[in-house]
Order: C-alpha cells, then sequence, then structure tokens
C-alpha cells in the first residue's frame, strides 16, 4: 500500500466525558502509553536477555545490541557494506523514476500501447519481485548489477502503474481551461497532466521505496559480495542475534529515511496536495 | 456587422460507452454587437454552459455555424476568455500562477506576465492571497481568480458563465457594478450566464432567454436603461416589469418541461 | 511511442471505451506473443546464450518435464500448504487486533509504536532470527509469511473501523438503535471496503513470505526451487516454479477483484 491510513479521530461511539484531569493529559495519552509500552518491552527484554532466561544468544538484549552497533560502526564494517548497498540502489532507482514515468505517461495517453503491455504489468505487479533474484544473478552476475537491476525491476513497475493512474485522474476542470486559453497538446501535458499526477507519482516514489529496498536486500542475502544483505547471511550462519538486530535497525532506517524524504520532497513539489 | 454570430447551432452530447446522444441545444441563432453587454437565462440543464463552450470552441456543434469577426471559429483562442461556473483553477497552482495561465500561453514573457497578473488580481481584491493556493480559497473568492484569469488575457470577448454564482447576495451586486464599471471602461463584448433575473435586467443591453432542455431561444429583450446604471434602478417601475416579463417567461419554460414535477431539477429562478 | 492522443471530447487521455474489449484482448495477447516469439527468436538465431538466458521452448520442456516426475505439483502443494496456513493465521490475528485497535483507544496505543515499526521495515532482515529461532523448514517459512501479513490486515481494518462516519452512528442511535445494532448495520458494513483492500494487500504480502521464507530455509517448494535451480544454473528448469508464482499473483488478484466487486457494489 502507497501510504499508512491517516489517524483519522472519529471515534466509534460516543464515551462518556472524560473527567478534566483526563481530559488535560488527553493530547499527551497516545505518547505516554506508546512510549510506556516500548520501555515496558525493552526492560523485559533486556532482563530475559541479560540474566539468560532464555538462551541470549538466540535474542540478545538492548545494551548487547547497541554495543554491537558502536563496534560494527567503529570497525568500519557497517559504512564499507552500507555504502555498497546505496550505491546499488541510487543506480537502480533513478533510472526507475525517469522511464518509469515516461512510460506511465506514455499508457494513460496511447490505449493502444497500454492494451499492448497491460497483462504483463499486471502480472509483474502482484508477483513477488524476490522470486526473480536467482533469475538475475544468473543474468547479471553476482556483483553489483545484478542488484541494481532488481531495484529498477522492483521500482520501476509501481511507478509506472501510479504514473498512469495519475494522469488519467487529473480532473478535467483545469485541463478545460488550459485548452480553453489556447494550450497545445504538449503544453497540456507539461503544465496539466504531469503537475496533476505529481501527487501520485510521488506516493508510487514511497511504494517503490519500500519495495525496492525488500528486493535489494533479498537479492544480496541470495549471494553477494559485499552489502548489507551479505552481513545479515554472515552472521546468521554464526547465529550472531544482537548483529542481525543492528542490521534489522539499518535495513528499517534506510527505508523509514527514505519515505521520509520523499515526503519531505513532495510538501516542496507538491505543496498543494499535502493538505488534501 | 456584428461581431460574434451564431447560425443554427443544434449540439448534441454523445455517450462514447453507450451510443446514446443527447440534444443539449437546437437551433440557436443570434449576433452580438461589438462592445454589447448580452446576458443568458434559462431553466437549470437548458444548456446555456454549452453555448458557452461552444463559442469558446471547447465543442464542435453538431451542426450549424459559428462565426466571429466574420471569420469561422474553429479553435479556443485569446480573442475570448472564458470565466468557467465550476472555475476551473489549476489545483496545483498559486492564484497568482493561475491567473498568468492565459498570458502564458500567450507567450508573453515572465516579468510582464507576472506584472499583469498582479494588476488584476488586486482588481478583484485577493492581494493577500496571491500565494495561497485554491484549495484554502472560499468559493466566492476562488470565482475571482477565475474572473482575473479571464480579464488578463484582454479578450476581446468575454464569456462569463454564473460568474457570480458562488458570492453571497450583497458581495454579488457589488461585484455586478464593479464588473459595470470595467466594462464601460473599454467596452469589452461580454456574454453573461446568470441565474439571477434582477442581475440580467441591471447588465444587460439585451436579454436572451431560453427555453428548457433541449435549449432553444424564446425571446430577446433589449433592456433600455441609460448608463451609466445606479444600483438603485432596481427598485423603478420599468425594472419591475423587465422582472415579470422574464419570471413569466421562464415559469412557463419550467412548466412546460416538466422537470418540476418530476422533482429532478431545480426551478432555475428560485435566486 | 504512437502519437499522443489526448481526447477531443473531453481533452484528456483517451478514455475506454466499451467496444474497446476486442482490441483491448487482442493487443494483450499480441504483447504477450511478441515477447515470447521475440525471445525465442533471439535464442535460435544465436544472439544470447541458451544455457545461460534459455528460451521459451526450452522452458516448455522443462515445464513437461517437472509436470510428469511430479515435481511441479509437489512444490505446488507444499508452497500453497504453507500459504494457506500462514494467511489464515494472520487472516484471524489481524482482523481480531484490527478491530480491537478501532474500538479501544488503549490498545491502540499501546499497539502504535510496535505496529508502524513491524509495517514500515522490510521485515526480511527477520528471517535470519527465525531461522535461529525455528529452525530449517516450514515453521519457519510459515512464521514469515505470518510476520508479513498479519500487521497489514490488522492496520487496515482498523483504518475500516475508524472510517465509519459518525453521524451514521448517530443516525442508527437516534432511531433507537442499541450498541450492537451499531456495530452489526453500521461499523460492520462499513469497514468492508478497506478490510478488503487490507486482505487483497495481505496476499500478496503472504506471497512473498513463502516464497521468500522457501529460497532462504526451506528443501522443498517453488521458492525453493527457484533458489535451487539458480545455484546450479537451470535456468529452463528455473523459469518453471517462477511462472507458476507470477500466474499464482495474478489469479489471486482476479479473484480478489471479483469479491470486492461484489461486495463493493453499494459503493458504485
Ligand atoms: N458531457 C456531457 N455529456 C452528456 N450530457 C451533457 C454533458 N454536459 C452537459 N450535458 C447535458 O446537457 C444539458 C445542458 O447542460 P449545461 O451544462 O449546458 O446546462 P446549463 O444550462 O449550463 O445548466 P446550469 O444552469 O445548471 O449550469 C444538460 O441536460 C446536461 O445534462
Ligand atoms: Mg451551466
Amino acid at each position: 500500500m502507497s501510504s499508512l491510513p491517516s489517524q483519522a479521530e472519529a471515534r466509534l461511539a460516543p464515551r462518556a466525558a472524560p473527567r478534566a484531569f483526563q481530559r488535560a493529559l488527553q493530547p499527551w495519552m497516545r505518547a505516554i502509553v506508546g512510549v510506556g509500552g516500548v520501555l515496558v518491552f525493552l526492560v523485559v527484554w533486556q532482563i530475559v536477555g541479560s540474566q539468560d532466561l532464555i538462551r541470549s544468544d538466540l535474542i540478545s538484549y538492548p545494551t548487547e545490541v547497541l554495543r554491537s552497533l558502536y563496534a560494527m560502526v567503529a570497525s568500519g564494517e557497517l559504512w564499507a557494506n552500507l555504502s555498497v548497498t546505496l550505491q546499488e540502489f541510487v543506480l537502480g532507482f533513478f533510472p526507475a523514476i525517469v522511464l518509469g514515468v515516461a512510460l506511465g505517461l506514455a499508457f494513460a495517453l496511447s490505449r493502444r500501447l497500454l492494451y499492448l503491455f497491460d497483462p504483463l504489468f499486471a502480472a509483474l505487479y502482484t508477483a513477488p519481485m524476490i522470486a526473480f533474484v536467482p533469475v538475475l544473478v544468473v543474468w547479471f552476475g553476482v556483483g553489483l548489477v545484478s542488484k541494481a537491476v532488481m531495484v529498477f525491476l522492483s521500482a520501476f513497475i509501481p511507478i509506472v502503474i501510479n504514473t498512469r493512474t495519475g494522469v488519467e485522474e487529473v480532473p478535467e476542470a483545469p485541463i478545460r481551461a488550459l485548452k480553453a486559453f489556447g494550450a497545445s497538446r504538449w503544453q497540456i501535458i507539461a503544465k496539466g497532466l504531469l503537475p496533476g499526477a505529481l501527487p501520485a507519482i510521488m506516493a508510487g516514489l514511497r511504494l517503490a521505496v519500500g519495495r525496492s529496498i525488500v528486493s535489494l536486500v533479498a537479492a544480496e542475502m541470495y549471494v553477494s559480495v559485499r552489502g548489507i544483505g551479505r552481513l545479515v547471511q554472515v552472521y546468521s550462519t554464526s547465529d550472531r542475534a544482537a548483529e542481525i538486530f543492528v542490521l534489522v535497525l539499518v535495513i528499517s532506517s534506510l527505508g523509514f529515511l527514505g519515505v521520509v524524504l520523499i515526503r519531505r520532497i513532495e510538501a516542496y513539489v507538491a505543496p498543494w496536495s499535502a493538505a488534501r | 456587422m456584428s461581431q460574434l454570430a451564431l447560425d443554427r447551432l443544434h449540439l448534441a452530447y454523445e455517450n462514447q460507452a453507450t451510443g446514446a446522444s443527447f440534444l443539449a441545444l437546437s437551433e440557436v441563432s443570434f449576433k452580438v454587437e461589438r462592445g454589447e453587454f448580452v446576458t443568458i437565462v434559462g431553466p437549470s440543464g437548458c444548456g446555456k454552459s454549452t453555448l458557452l463552450m461552444l463559442i469558446a470552441a471547447l465543442l464542435k456543434p453538431t451542426s450549424g455555424a459559428l462565426s466571429l469577426n466574420d471569420r469561422p471559429i474553429s479553435q479556443p483562442g485569446s480573442d475570448r476568455a472564458l470565466v468557467f461556473q465550476d472555475f476551473a483553477l489549476l489545483p496545483w497552482r498559486t492564484v497568482l500562477a493561475n491567473v498568468e495561465l492565459g498570458l502564458e500561453l500567450k507567450g508573453v514573457p515572465k516579468d510582464k506576465r507576472r506584472e499583469a497578473a498582479r494588476r488584476y488580481v488586486q482588481m478583484v481584491g485577493l492581494r493577500a492571497f496571491e500565494n495561497s493556493f485554491p484549495h484554502q480559497l472560499s468559493g466566492g473568492m476562488r470565482q475571482r481568480v477565475g474572473i482575473a484569469r479571464a480579464l488578463s488575457v484582454e479578450p476581446e470577448v468575454l464569456l462569463m458563465d454564473e460568474p457570480f454564482g458562488a458570492l453571497d447576495a450583497q458581495i454579488r451586486q457589488v461585484m455586478a457594478s464593479e464588473l459595470l464599471r470595467i466594462w464601460e471602461r473599454d467596452r469589452k463584448t461580454i456574454l453573461f450566464v446568470t441565474h439571477d433575473i434582477d442581475e440580467a435586467v441591471y447588465l444587460a443591453d439585451r436579454i436572451i432567454v431560453m427555453s428548457a432542455s433541449p435549449g432553444r431561444i424564446v425571446k430577446e429583450i433589449k433592456v433600455d436603461f441609460p448608463r451609466p446604471r445606479e444600483l438603485a434602478i432596481r427598485n423603478t417601475p420599468e425594472f419591475t416589469l423587465y422582472r415579470k416579463q422574464i419570471w413569466d417567461l421562464l415559469e412557463e419554460q419550467i412548466r412546460n418541461s416538466g422537470s418540476w414535477e418530476q422533482g429532478d431539477v431545480e426551478p432555475a429562478v428560485a435566486s | 511511442m504512437s502519437k499522443i492522443h489526448i481526447d477531443d471530447e473531453t481533452l484528456r487521455p483517451a478514455p475506454r471505451r466499451s467496444n474497446d474489449r476486442v482490441e483491448e484482448i487482442g493487443l494483450g495477447v499480441l504483447g504477450v506473443v511478441l515477447l515470447v516469439g521475440g525471445w525465442e527468436y533471439a535464442a535460435y538465431a544465436g544472439w544470447l546464450n541458451p544455457v545461460i538466458v534459455s528460451s521459451p521452448s526450452a522452458i516448455a520442456q522443462a515445464f513437461a518435464r517437472q509436470w510428469q516426475s511430479g515435481d511441479l505439483m509437489k512444490d505446488l502443494g507444499i508452497s500453497l500448504a504453507e500459504f494457506a496456513i500462514g494467511f489464515s493465521l494472520s487472516l484471524v490475528v489481524g482482523l481480531a487486533l484490527g478491530v480491537a485497535m478501532g474500538m479501544s483507544r488503549w490498545v491502540e496505543y499501546a499497539a502504535d509504536p510496535f505496529i508502524w515499526f513491524l509495517y514500515a521495515s522490510p521485515l526480511i532482515a527477520f528471517y535470519p532470527l527465525i531461522i535461529v529461532w525455528l529452525g530449517f523448514g516450514s515453521t519457519t517459512v510459515i512464521a514469515l509469511t505470518f510476520l508479513l501479513t498479519f500487521v497489514t490486515i490488522a492496520v487496515n481494518t482498523m483504518a475500516g473501523v475508524r472510517s465509519v462516519d459518525p453521524q451514521l452512528i448517530r443516525a442508527v442511535r437516534a432511531f433507537g438503535g442499541s450498541r450492537l445494532d451499531v456495530v452489526a448495520k453500521v461499523v460492520l458494513p462499513a469497514s468492508v471496503p478497506l478490510v478488503l483492500a487490507g486482505v487483497r494487500i495481505g496476499l500478496g504480502r503472504a506471497l512473498i513470505g513463502v516464497i521468500l521464507g522457501e529460497m532462504f530455509s526451506s528443501n522443498g517448494g517453488l521458492g525453493y526451487h527457484i533458489s535451487f535451480y539458480g545455484a546450479h544454473l537451470k535456468t529452463a528448469d528455473l523459469f518453471v516454479p517462477l511462472t507458476t508464482v507470477v500466474v499464482i499473483g495474478v489469479v489471486m488478484t482476479r479473484i480478489c477483484a471479483v469479491f470486492e466487486r461484489r461486495f463493493l457494489a453499494w459503493r458504485n
């Protein structure tokens, strides 16, 4: 799904009016209960893990995870692998944006072209991309290229599909205005269809970031020389739970940062859509 | 020589999915002189918007001919400017950028068109909102952006589709007299669609009354009040006569069409 | 690219027309034929290395081989069983959790950080831990499938329960309806669209979970053989389970679409 459902505050049924002190706390409740829950989780984990109540080599514990993070950063091991992963990501993702938007636009404008490719794209859109990892490795080798192609494919398809629906759903009124003031076909595209589709395109990018990071890590885990996924593989064969937690955090942060970054860009290039 | 001439226009909407067709305008002919202010009234759904879109060349007539200065109308162009009933602003542009649109498409250089747009934004009283996006404005403010956008290209013919429809009664009267003031300065030709009978009489040199769907022209009424006009003419006995005449014509149209009894169309004269 | 087509009537990209059906199917088939034919010809003409890239005819032979030996059916059975178990678990847990979060503020506040973490992070990174905990085999595959799927269903269910228009609830209460009436007549029907959307997305994620789990930590199933044939450079054999997975994805999405259309007729 492209974005998380909004936190609508529509309550189910009328509740009894909260008492005064409760009402004063209300805005903080979400934070208090949320942070409290996480803290309880961390403390229990710490005690169970550090006291070895369950085998700590399998579950580790928070302070050990932090120590491993520090060690992996200090030794340069993390960055050496992360930089490769980022490189593969960039090499696949940017071409996917350019070609994806162009093809999505073409699909929206030419019904024939759409019909020609629709079954293929629909199949690829619903298929789990990671299933293509082995064949890409066979075709493009164990190095950087097969990973970049994986990122490209995983990002390209949602971008094409979102661009296409975005262009198709640009409302008619502004397009009519452009035409009434004498816009040419290219002007209708440049000043009407593309800006109108921008929010949908950005939503496609968000979707694409998540999908392509998953594919990328899976591809690195399958076979690679360097990269975050490679590290996951290395530490899992030696049953190092703490290091694996570190990597889980790193990968999650990557996805999270990607989405935040795209939202930032979106607020900048499509400020009108943020409020809707 | 008339500036704008419509000759036996018919327009049928085709539904592409079902192949059905719906006759919206039938046998519409009239002429408009240069500098004339013509208002158009008619029951809701009778084809007023359709008529303006034909003149703007956003639609092609099924049969019949339109000409401007004796040349057939075939393309949209900046010699005509349309104020849309549904505003039709570009949601991704600010107020100022929306007003610039027409000039931009005419190829006017950036700083010149910006300056012109500022002037018209000021004229419609939206100076403080020039950097707002349409979704941040009220309906009435959006409509004024649409009016500024149309005025900015300085068209020969201004086509206005219920331009004051989203305004409340008082602002509406003020805007109407403001429009007259602008018009009296340079006497552009204006075709003005409205639901408001008083507004139609107050503004017009001539009123065109249309029938219920499919739209035909029922009557053309010349309005003889001298110009410039004061708002106070609305209280004169002559004005009341005009009002009554149009009211009766429209009421007859609505009754004949039967749509009021079927309950699927609002009476057009309610406002 | 063909000429840009902006429809003159609507001034927008050409809309689909009802009588297009034939053209749509015809061109769709043509697209597939062109791909398969072009690939076959390129392999035949020697432009591509047949061992590495393989060719449609080689894949067809591999398909016949795996079909006759029963390998394909066995893989399909394993994968579908893991899928069914993992998805059913997710459905039960996801729906229950989603309704609880939608109806109770406390549950939502407490579960929120965990849910969003699971929702936003690429969960596949957890797979080594799951292997460490549960060992190789079907249990791990099912656990991974569950982990990937239940969050999606829970989040959508919560959003669905929340999306109910409070005005409708007020209307039912105004006519003397009980709390139960509110749930039965308003909350449940109104949340169906989002719940179904969650189920549709969940099906896709469950398929990813099964394939992923099998690729890395099992010794049977479609995912396992995709990985196995890849490691042994048997490209033609690899494409048999791969194509099967793609087909499963398409069929599932189609079935879902039919269901959603049935249930959502009122939304036009
Ligand atoms: N794109 C379209 N396809 C089919 N029928 C249409 C279309 N646009 C308008 N119509 C029909 O044509 C008739 C005239 O429409 P039009 O919008 O011109 O009416 P109008 O006089 O402007 O109405 P109103 O006063 O409510 O604005 C209506 O009956 C409408 O249903
Ligand atoms: Mg209209």
